[in-house]
């Protein structure tokens, strides 16, 4: 319940226009990428204009699940902020994911970061990332290694 | 553009102390305008180049050097701050309006990691998206993939800034250290180790440009503007704070090499024609990537010129004879200017041990947040 007695939902995503919904089955849940019909590029996010050319001839459409790793790095400290990962920290890679839709998108990268390649395949995970302040479940995403457990 | 000169130049040093902002930019403020032979009265128009600092900073540290009703206003584009109050100044003169300007840059910043609301959405604070240094190694992590280059080269860079620093009394950390205590340092974000990356801090640089018919008849030791560039990346040139994705399938020149091209071409020179570069070395790879992008080298030789020695202050392309940000660190406001004080010194022949023999043309770059990127040409 929220302060004016209203309902929330259980569930909400971490940024809104970039999971399609419902957020029920997580295993369903895709990212959203924004096509433009002009030029070609394909965005993330669902996006009223082209961020290349500026076209609001968009198209919103479900990103593939299956990428391969374009570049990362593993972040060694605590980020600063708000940052709603595990407590206590542990490390974590991140890194630029290609998907077969023409972008790359940045993202957390399960894997051991120790031995993590540039070139891995990586698969799309959608799970619930943190709790909010009103209780809410916040869904994020990550792209977690296929060659490895 | 050859119609702007810097007539005079004023540095407070960069690190942390105990005092105002308002003290640390009047200060420097007001040691370029005593360099340049002129008051604060004569000066027509100012801009203060900063980020982190509140609003009307620029009226409440000129109101310092005595009330007037000369016109300041606050600038900022990240990194690349100074270069555009720079511009700012240099436009107000061509227009013919004023002909004598003050551009200040300042700022004082917290320890640590910058405050990522201030770049971040959300959604990427809270999953940790929201670490400069992190965007910094993935780049350099995909350059070592596609061109062989080391973190051997990479701890090169950092053992050359840190070497040069020793000279600059300007500089926050003036310590020689070794490629060993270098590549032992803690790693923040693989590749990049603590002591191959810089800190914000405090600081502030200012200058005083001119007409050069203004400048003619004040005389002093002008340094002309040849050229003064400000671009931001276009779509998926960059991967830079705070994209969350780019494209697969297109990849224009970065934004140092378009501004930079922008600037040879206004300027009417090209990099064999610099006798020293200032860059945004706000970690070790960054260096390798601009000499690059700014010509000093093909695409993927930027670790073999690290290699060379030619960056070397007594090297054919001397760069960041200063230290460069990893030694003076990055108050982001006063960053460019702090490169032009470095650029004009060298000009004048007044850098002591850090001196580039015979320096006539110098070259300052910056690159930042949202791709913002400003490239400085001067001459003597």
């Amino acid at each position: 319940m929220s302060e004016d007695g209203k309902d929330l939902p259980k569930r909400v995503a971490i940024r809104d226009d970039l999971l399609t919904k419902p957020l029920d089955d997580l295993d369903k849940v895709r990212l959203v990428g924004s096509r433009c019909r002009q030029c070609g590029e394909t965005s993330l996010g669902e996006r009223g204009r082209c961020p290349n050319c500026g076209s609001g001839d968009m198209e919103t459409r479900e990103l593939g699940t299956e990428g391969t790793l374009w570049t990362y790095t593993v972040v060694r400290n605590r980020p600063p902020g708000k940052y709603r990962g595990p407590d206590p920290f542990q490390p974590f890679c991140m890194g630029l994911v290609e998907l077969p839709d023409g972008l790359r998108v940045n993202a957390l990268v399960e894997g051991d970061v120790e031995e993590m390649e540039i070139g891995v395949p990586l698969r799309l995970r959608v799970f619930v990332h943190h709790e909010n302040e009103a209780g809410q479940e916040v869904v994020g995403f990550a792209f977690a290694r296929t060659d490895k457990p | 553009m050859s119609d702007v000169v810097i007539l005079g130049i004023g540095i407070h040093p960069f690190g942390r102390f105990d005092k105002t902002f308002e003290e640390i930019g009047a200060e420097a403020a007001a040691q370029a305008i005593d360099d340049a032979g002129v008051t604060w009265q004569d000066i027509q128009t100012a801009y203060l180049s900063r980020m982190y600092l509140p609003a009307t900073s620029g009226a409440r540290i000129l109101r310092r050097l005595g009330s007037t009703d000369i016109p300041i206003c606050d600038i900022e584009a990240a990194c690349a701050s100074g270069g555009v109050a720079l511009r700012q100044a240099i436009l107000a003169i061509r227009s013919g309006e004023i002909d004598l300007a003050l551009v200040l840059g300042t700022e004082k910043m917290p320890r640590g990691f910058m405050d990522p609301s201030m770049i971040y959405a959300p959604w990427q604070v809270a999953m940790g998206l929201s670490l400069n240094p992190s965007y910094w190694s993935m780049r350099a992590k995909r350059h070592m993939y596609e061109h062989g280059t080391s973190e051997l080269q990479i701890a090169k860079v950092a053992h050359k800034n840190h070497r040069n620093s020793v000279h600059n009394p300007n500089a926050m950390y003036r310590k020689e250290f070794s490629m060993e205590k270098i590549m032992e340092s803690p790693l923040v974000c693989d590749p990049i180790h603590l002591l191959e990356i810089c800190a914000p801090n405090d600081g502030a640089a200012a200058v005083v440009v001119a007409s050069k018919e203004r400048a003619a008849k004040l005389g002093g030791r002008p340094i002309q503007v040849d050229a003064c560039v400000h671009t931001l990346a276009t779509y998926s040139s960059d991967f830079r704070c705070p994209a969350d994705s780019m494209s697969a399938t297109m990849a224009p020149p970065g934004p140092t090499s378009a501004t930079a091209r922008k600037a040879y071409e206004i300027a009417g020179i090209g990099p064999q024609d610099i006798d020293c570069f200032e860059v945004q070395d706000t970690d070790a790879f960054c260096e390798i990537e601009i000499y690059e992008d700014i010509g000093l080298c093909g695409l993927g030789e930027g670790g073999a010129l690290i290699d060379s020695g030619r960056t070397e202050i007594n090297g054919d392309t001397p760069v960041n004879m200063s230290g460069g940000l990893i030694c003076k660190g990055e108050p982001v406001g006063a960053s460019h200017l702090g490169q032009i004080h470095e650029i004009v010194s060298q000009l004048r022949g007044d850098s002591g041990p850090r001196q580039v023999s015979g320096a006539r043309t110098g070259m300052a770059h910056v690159l930042g947040a949202g791709g913002n990127c400003a490239v400085t040409i001067m001459s003597r």
